[in-house]
């Protein structure tokens, strides 16, 4: 891929934001400019990377990234099939509808406590995970299924389609870009609603990590884990950004 | 007319209820009998309810008044047991989908195998062969256009319906695909109804050439196509051809 | 009566999946006769709301007057910056990808780090709200004052207006509808962020209610406190909801 001139510049200026942006922070942490729980950027980072705590970075991550993951594919699912199921049985559409938006409209704060009791402590993270992705697929899945075109329609009705094949074949390619910006959108929304879930009570995880760090003063360690989860997230993100443009070439 | 009717589009009246309550009548009283691998041409101003009458035929919409048959049956069943194929303006290609894959597309609608010889022999046919690979995006529009015909041929239908299948082309395409259309149909000759607003592409195409005008539409003047098959283009130049569109012209404007 | 009953059967249309949960939830705590510390009913929520409307009445009111503040205010920098940065090729090539990157980061996931460096504190609560309505408000506004209906821009230097003037009647305007939908993104997170730091850091208003409710096993409370969360997020989405139409109505 060739890159115009304007690109170019639009590339090397971003590059240099983040330098700066990461100097800014190494700076202010040296001349403690913001006091003593802003690290340098470079002592966070020799704080990461050190080999001693590789296995408590791991466990945090592991335990976290599972609950992510999780509560990705669920809510993934649950979504699709909640808009699929509105799209195929139109009379329950506003019943769904309102139903997804006052489940989203519940802050964490108040599922958390509910799904303490109702699924247990570890796996709390997932399920607000869950809960979040769920919205935003339901969301994008539901404008997406009504973006396939009248004249393909008219084709697949003349055709003889049955509702399966035309949902197969036609609704959900037709919904596929907005699927996967759903799915774009979707991963920060997967990573807040796991660390907000493990600030509620989780015994594992980069979210406890951050908790326990900020009420005991390991400043060090809260950046780190901050850092990790940010990183990770946006990784994620520009993954699926990439998708998402293969995605739209494609299919619209 | 062949003497078995193939379509019959009987007295049909076709009245639409708008959003704000009033009623509107876009087709009145339209009788139309089409013959057993007869090619007819619907032709009529934009309004006319052309499309209505087409639409009708395909199952799309349902008749307010008199009803159609194709050779006897619903057009519904026809379409349920995969036995009609269309061809809009919009060429309606599946833009996710290679050259290849939109022609087999209503093998995969009617839960058929693929037969591939056949998928192969119409892009042949369409002159498309070497682009069986590529996606939509990638022809032009003209290109497009033999694709989404030789989608509508390739279940080898019993009946073909082409709504202003060349209305998007420039001038120029248009004339040229006209021929193609009428050679590739020359090699099924499957009943065929054409809704268009060109009077040379009807005159052209067709074996029957019906004129529909008014609010609410109805057919004005039929008239038959004498010119034997196969149609060389330069028929278009002769007098006789001449002569024809011009009374064809007249008809679809009375008032002029 | 007809008229009531077509009503009634809109509302069922739009609503049985909410009431549907609603009485799961109740049947469940019957059927499993399960002790209200663990899982109040819906009728016992009820009743705290009703017999005790002062208390959550109080500290919603300052919740919500945290996360308007902070909204206004958090817009009112993104606006700025966004503004600043549409005056220099330098400053918009620089800032706008780290404004992205910003905003696709779980910045929920900074609320420790901001606690920790600007204390426990109701201040504190206030800048992570605006911090977190930041990103939205300059990154949609960016893009909004890049987006010129087509023409006009020529239309202005033909009848030779000033930069000044370009940028009063033909720029800023061209970028309110941006601008509504970042208030309407912008909206429930902001609620959602000045209750959880008000959790997680304990200082007051619904989070820190909430916190204290749940400690005390007093689970009605606690779910009580829920519902009113869950309301004033609702209002608030609302609310932004209806300001965009009605902007974009006068807009288009």
């Amino acid at each position: 891929m060739r890159l115009s001139r304007p690109q170019i510049q639009d590339l090397a200026l971003g590059v240099l934001g983040i330098l700066l942006f990461l100097l800014g922070w190494e700076l202010i942490g040296f001349y403690k400019l913001a006091g003593l729980t802003w690290p340098r950027f470079s002592t966070v980072m020799e704080y990461l990377f050190d080999p001693s705590r590789r296995g408590l970075f791991g466990r945090a991550m592991g335990a976290s990234f599972s609950m992510i993951l999780g509560g990705y594919l669920l809510g993934f699912l649950i979504g699709l099939g909640a808009a699929m199921l509105s799209y195929t049985l139109k009379p329950m559409q506003p019943g769904i509808d309102r139903l997804a938006s006052t489940i989203n409209a519940i802050p964490p704060i108040a599922l958390a406590p509910l799904f303490i009791v109702l699924l247990s402590r570890e796996v709390t993270g997932m399920a607000i995970a869950t809960i979040n992705v769920f919205f935003v697929i339901y969301v994008a899945a539901t404008s997406g299924l009504e973006k396939s075109r009248q004249n393909h329609r008219d084709l697949f009705k003349v055709l003889g389609a049955s509702k399966s094949t035309r949902m197969l074949r036609l609704d959900l390619p037709a919904a596929l870009p907005s699927i996967v910006s759903g799915m774009k959108y979707a991963t920060p929304a997967a990573f807040i609603g796991a660390i907000l879930g493990e600030w509620f009570g989780a015994s594992r995880g980069l979210g406890l990590l951050m908790v326990s760090a900020m009420q005991n003063f390991q400043i060090p360690l809260l950046w780190s884990a901050v850092f990790i989860a940010s990183a990770a997230s946006l990784i994620a993100f520009g993954l699926m950004s990439l998708l998402e443009r293969f995605v739209h070439g494609r299919f619209s | 007319m062949s003497p078995e009717t193939a379509i019959n589009v009987d007295h049909v009246g076709m009245v639409f209820t708008l959003d704000d309550g009033t009623e509107l009548t876009a087709v009145r009283d339209v009788d139309i009998k089409i013959g057993k691998g007869e090619f007819v041409a619907l032709l009529g101003p934009s309004g006319c309810g052309k499309s209505t009458i087409l639409r009708l035929v395909a199952a799309l919409e349902e008749a307010s008044f008199g009803r159609v048959t194709i050779e006897g049956q619903d057009p519904a069943e026809l379409s349920r047991a995969h036995r009609l194929g269309v061809a809009f303006q919009d060429h309606a290609l599946l833009p996710w989908l290679t050259v290849k894959d939109n022609v087999a597309l209503p093998y995969k609608v009617a839960g058929k195998k693929v037969d591939t010889t056949r998928v192969k022999e119409l892009l042949e046919l369409v002159g498309l062969g070497k682009f069986a690979g590529a996606r939509p995006s990638q022809l032009s529009g003209g290109m497009r256009q033999r694709v989404s015909i030789a989608r509508a041929l390739v279940l080898r239908p019993d009946v073909l319906l082409l709504d202003e299948p060349f209305g998007a082309l420039d001038a120029v395409t248009r004339r040229h695909m006209n021929v193609e259309l009428q050679r590739i149909w020359a090699e099924d000759e499957v009943t065929t109804l054409l809704v268009t607003h060109s009077v040379e592409e009807a005159l052209f195409l067709a074996d029957r050439v019906l004129v529909m005008t008014g609010r609410p539409g109805t057919v004005a003047m039929e008239m038959k196509i004498p010119f034997a098959r196969p149609r060389d283009p330069s028929i278009q130049r002769t007098p006789e051809f001449h002569a024809m569109a011009d009374k064809l012209t007249l008809a679809l404007e009375p008032e002029a | 009566m007809t008229g009531f009953a077509t009503r009634a059967r809109g509302f069922l249309a739009k609503y049985w999946g909410v009431i549907g949960v609603l009485l799961l939830w109740q049947g469940w705590v019957w059927a499993k006769d399960l002790n209200a510390i663990v899982m109040p009913q819906p009728l016992d929520v009820v009743r705290d709301l009703v017999t005790n409307p002062g208390i959550y009445l109080s500290n919603a009111a300052l919740t919500l007057t945290l996360a308007a503040l902070g909204l206004v205010m958090g817009m009112a920098l993104g606006t700025a910056i966004a503004v600043l940065a549409w005056t220099s090729r330098l400053l918009s090539g620089i800032l706008i990808p780290l404004g992205l990157i910003f905003s696709s980061v779980p910045v929920v996931a900074l609320i420790p780090i901001l606690a920790r460096l600007l204390g426990y504190d109701v201040k504190t609560v206030l800048a992570i709200v605006v911090i977190i309505s930041f990103f939205p408000a300059f990154v949609f506004t960016s893009a909004g004052l890049r987006a010129l209906p087509p023409g006009s821009e020529d239309l202005f230097r033909v009848f030779g207006s000033s930069p000044w003037q370009r940028f009063i009647r033909l720029v800023l305007p061209s970028a309110v509808p941006s601008w509504m939908i970042a208030l309407r993104l912008s909206a429930p997170p902001a609620v959602l962020s000045a209750m959880v730091a008000e959790f997680l850091m304990g200082t007051s208003g619904l989070g820190y209610m909430f916190r204290q409710s749940a400690a005390d096993f007093q689970t009605d409370r606690a779910f009580g406190t829920s519902v009113v969360a869950t309301a004033i997020s609702v209002l608030c989405f609302t609310l932004a909801t209806l300001a965009e139409k009605r902007v974009n109505a006068r807009w288009s």
